[in-house]
């Protein structure tokens, strides 16, 4: 018998909950059709009208779960404070094609509170942010993942020059790598969290830049994007959170849990 | 209709490209052999909207996408086969661009990259911006 979802204290203002699951730890059968029962008709074909193979499929199952289920355990009904059932949710796409929730305003039965999320996956890990009233994007990659082309040449065909120079300067050509690969979560990140598509902010327009060992601020900006780079699942993966924070606010706080939905959460310090 | 030349040509159809229309109308020398074959200048013009780019584009960048993608060689791929469903994530599609740069000669603008979802459109785009560049 499957415990029922605990609820969730909502994110600060400058806090982003970070929650991921690793597709390799779920595998039980039951546990996994009990997901299926979780999403939208529009969600069920969507995945089994995949071209892909079951794992993919999977994965898609996985991703879906986690955002309906990590989302459902902020918002609790009035009468009993159990968390809403997850198939209640209704999503949307804003203008760009971003995903975010679509509340029912007239609904007084649950509270909603203005959360927002974003998610991003490799084959071995699938992620989730959530953050109150903040945009917020997140990116996730495979610490091992090795390119094609040479590192300087795709980060002077697509990245800023102020990134290249960086890159440049970079002498260890595996050290080089993972930079390369650290700087793209971030850039993503930055791209998702704006919101509006990855033409509205081309690469190659924008500069990320260290400014210490764990510090990564946008160049030239207009606004306060805040960013966040982590090391996940035995330092397997780079995940990036970029949230839009207000002005004089400190930097952004991170609380990250790994999660098996129904089945068991674990607090990771980072 | 016959004093029309190719280079005053510049309306937008809605679902095609406009320049496979100006391809239409280039003369018969610099033509290139698209699937509706030969045209010549002095036939009315028939135009035909299945402009595809050629089997042979559509091969080359099959054959790139499964590199990059690392699929074997028997995976079924079709003109109308989507990065993304082939497990294609952002950074294999800018890598796939830059493939596409170097193998075509080509320079693919930001908007455009973020339009190809395909292999037919990254295709189609190949052979327009091959067709565009200046004569050697």
């Amino acid at each position: 018998m499957l415990s029922s979802l605990i609820p969730l204290q909502l994110p600060s203002r400058m806090q982003t909950h970070l929650w991921y699951i690793l597709p390799n730890e779920v595998n039980n059968k039951s546990l996994l059709k009990h997901y299926t029962q979780l999403l939208s008709q529009h969600e069920k074909d969507s995945i089994s009208g995949m071209q892909s193979d079951e794992l993919n499929k999977k994965n898609a199952l996985l991703a879906r779960t986690l955002v309906r289920t990590t989302l459902a355990r902020y918002h609790t009904n009035n009468n009993d404070n159990t968390v809403v059932d997850p198939r209640a949710l209704k999503f949307k796409k804003n203008l760009y094609g971003k995903p975010e929730v679509d509340w029912e305003v007239d609904d007084t039965t649950t509270n909603h509170p203005k959360l927002q999320f974003n998610i991003s996956h490799t084959d071995s890990l699938i992620a989730c942010g959530v953050t109150l009233n903040a945009p917020v994007g997140i990116d996730v990659e495979d610490k091992t993942r090795k390119m094609r082309h040479d590192v300087l040449s795709l980060a002077k065909r697509f990245y800023s020059s102020e990134e290249v120079k960086f890159l440049s300067s970079v002498e260890d050509t595996e050290s080089q790598r993972k930079e390369f690969i650290k700087l793209w979560t971030l850039k993503e990140a930055y791209v998702k969290a704006l919101g509006k598509g990855f033409s509205a902010s081309p690469f190659n327009t924008f500069s990320i830049i260290r400014s210490d060992a764990e510090t990564y601020n946008l160049c030239d900006q207009a606004g306060e994007w805040k960013f966040r780079l982590l090391e996940l699942a035995a330092s397997s993966h780079y995940a990036a959170i970029c949230i839009e924070g207000e002005d004089g606010q400190e930097a952004m706080n991170v609380i990250v849990h790994k999660t098996i939905p129904f089945v068991e959460d674990e607090l990771i310090s980072i | 209709m016959a004093s029309l030349s190719a280079t005053s040509l510049s309306f937008k159809a809605p679902s095609i490209q406009s320049t496979r229309i100006s391809q239409v109308l280039r003369k018969p020398s610099s033509f290139q052999s698209i699937s509706f074959g030969r045209f010549q200048s002095s036939k009315s013009l028939r135009l035909q909207i299945s402009c595809a780019a050629k089997p042979e584009t559509v091969q080359k960048v099959s054959d790139i996408v499964k590199e990059q993608l690392a699929l074997s060689a028997d995976t079924p791929l079709t003109a109308e086969s989507k990065f993304s469903a082939l497990g294609a994530d952002s950074l294999d599609t800018v890598e796939i661009v830059m493939a596409l740069e170097e193998k075509f000669n080509i320079s693919v603008e930001e908007t455009d990259a973020q339009n190809i979802t395909t292999i037919q459109e990254a295709a189609d785009l190949i052979e327009d911006l091959v067709q565009k560049k200046p004569a050697a």
